[in-house]
């Protein structure tokens, strides 16, 4: 678990400097611009404002209702949070093809919303207490 | 207009059709076709700002985004 807090606090430092840089270069029109411009305009009103509040935002899986946290990443950047909102388990699920962090966290989102089950069963598991 | 969005290299490439226009609005499905038979997921908005699959072509659909298969990271 000290893992998952570890890497939460690194994905946000990131996450924030990217969506600085995002906003400083709104008009550009690189790939990596491009993708968190089309994540941003997927994202429901909720999701966008703690998106660029926090540099992640949350999803309910369609399936399960289970709550997962989106941080900004290509891998390794999916999280399953219990129910007092602490991450529980990290699962790592992902385009069979190289994007940019917006377009991965877009699938992301859209394959817990619309398809969670067939998309954990694809994932691999991080992060879970050694039993 | 409506418009087909395609995850790649570049962030994305976009399609815009007139679904008023037959010819243009057969382009479409057969690029939904291509693109789904090539193993893309394609999904599309609802009104609440969720998501849902598209498992065939939809005329009405004003957007329309493809990404690739997911596979364990």
């Amino acid at each position: 678990m000290f893992w998952l807090g570890q890497q939460a606090s690194e994905c946000e430092w990131r996450a924030r400097a990217v969506i600085g840089l995002f906003r400083s270069a709104r008009n550009a029109n690189t790939p990596e611009v491009r993708g968190l411009r089309l994540l941003r305009s997927w994202l429901s009103p909720t999701q966008l404002a703690q998106f660029d509040a926090k540099g992640h935002f949350d999803v309910v899986g369609g399936e399960s209702g289970k709550k997962y946290r989106i941080k900004f990443g290509i891998c390794a950047n999916v999280l399953e949070l219990s129910e007092d909102g602490t991450p529980k388990v990290g699962w790592c699920v992902v385009p069979d093809c190289c994007l940019v962090a917006g377009d991965v966290m877009l699938a992301q989102k859209i394959a817990l919303e619309a398809f969670e089950g067939v998309a954990l069963a694809k994932a691999n598991k991080f992060g879970a207490p050694a039993r | 207009m409506a418009t087909q969005i395609v995850m790649d290299l570049n962030g994305d490439s976009r399609h815009q059709f007139d679904p008023q226009d037959a010819e243009a609005l057969a382009k479409a499905e057969r690029r939904f076709k291509e693109l789904t038979g090539a193993g893309f997921i394609a999904a599309a908005r609802t009104a609440t700002g969720d998501s849902r699959l598209m498992r065939s072509f939809d005329p009405t659909a004003k957007e329309t985004l493809f990404f690739p298969r997911l596979v364990g990271g």
